[in-house]
């Protein structure tokens, strides 16, 4: 089985190389492959001089543009099962065999790594839990399906939906609406425990004013996610 | 309305209609998103040269003074260009993120057959 980690980076120099090496040492199973969001620092640089592969986008995409490029360098070189993994070392390699076996035990569509069925690790900051609060909540409702970290950058998808999200995918925000988006679509998402670490460099995509929008535009499109059927 | 208002209204929608014509000859602005503003000013002069016809229509709508449904005709007319053009710049951005993905994929195509010489 041909297994591949995606790690969207925007401008992280700083964590990237330890982050491959995590996967390296960790997840020897996996390839892996860096998709340099067209950092404005020295991110390209450090792949390149470190043998790291990597995608290089001319234009910046943010996130969901980025990750979907994952999916489709995953779904073009015919690999089965796709994983994606943030580039700032808030992520363990160690759990992506688990979600693998995880796959293939429950037949599932989507693993996701969540932070909150054993609460164990960096639980994130209290407005940030109140937001994904407001989307465990969101989810039930218009799925009946109960999803304990539907923020989680930490998601390995099967062949079907690697294609799925090579074809359509959220361009802001992705997690939750792409959750909503499978499950609609009948797509069996199971969940397993793993620890998140406390970012070490960089900083976060959402800034405290984007966090208005970001709940705004979340909802709105987890709900047309529904609609859309 | 004033000849003389009528007048600098028709000055003013001329030239701006040469300004557009100059430019799709010089191929700074496309025909095809040139038209939608070609075809509202010639009803704005036709409107300019015959004010009746506005007279009439605000008549028949019920607004009792003519040069409010000028403004209304112009806002509506003004709504419908940006809904357009907000339309036209989402399907632009998927496109180009499409052009972003494909090249990027190509590029490392491409890199790989070089590093492997």
């Amino acid at each position: 089985m041909k297994k591949l980690v995606i790690i969207p980076a925007y401008n992280e120099q700083a964590s990237i190389k330890k982050t491959v090496q995590d996967i390296r040492d960790n997840a020897p199973e996996f390839d892996y492959v860096v998709i340099n969001d067209c950092s404005t620092d020295d991110t390209l640089k450090v792949c390149v001089e470190n043998g790291i592969n990597v995608l290089k986008l001319p234009i910046n995409l943010g996130i969901g543009g980025a990750v979907q490029s994952g999916y489709l360098y995953a779904y073009r070189n015919g690999y089965d099962v796709a994983v994606q993994f943030d580039g700032d070392g808030q992520h363990s390699a160690k759990y992506l065999e688990n979600m693998a076996a995880a796959i293939e035990e429950n037949d599932a569509d989507m693993v996701i790594g969540s932070r909150f069925i054993e609460n164990k690790g960096f639980q994130s900051s209290f407005m940030r839990r109140v937001g994904i609060k407001h989307f465990n909540v969101l989810i039930k409702m218009l799925t009946g399906k109960v999803v304990t970290d539907p923020t989680s950058g930490m998601r390995m998808v099967n062949r079907d939906i690697i294609k799925l999200f090579s074809e359509d995918y959220p361009k802001d925000y992705p997690e939750p609406e792409s959750v909503v988006q499978i499950i609609t679509m009948g797509k069996k998402v199971v969940e397993i425990p793993v620890i998140m670490n406390e970012r070490t460099e960089g900083v976060s995509s959402i800034s405290p004013l984007k966090s208005i929008y970001y709940m705004i535009k979340v909802t709105i499109a987890m709900v047309i996610a529904r609609i859309r059927g | 309305m004033t000849i003389r208002l009528q007048i600098v209204i028709g000055v003013i929608l001329v030239s701006f209609m040469l300004i557009i014509v100059n430019m799709i000859r010089k191929k700074k602005f496309d025909l095809r998103y040139a038209l939608s503003w070609l075809t509202m000013l010639v009803v704005a002069l036709i409107l300019d040269i015959f004010p009746r016809i506005v007279f009439g229509l605000a008549h028949v709508i019920g607004i009792d003074i003519p040069s409010n449904m000028v403004f209304f005709v112009g806002l509506i007319l003004a709504i419908i260009m940006i809904f357009t053009i907000a339309v036209s710049v989402s399907r632009m951005s998927n496109r180009v993120k499409k052009l972003t993905q494909e090249l990027a994929l190509l590029q490392k195509e491409l890199d790989e057959i070089k590093g492997n010489k």
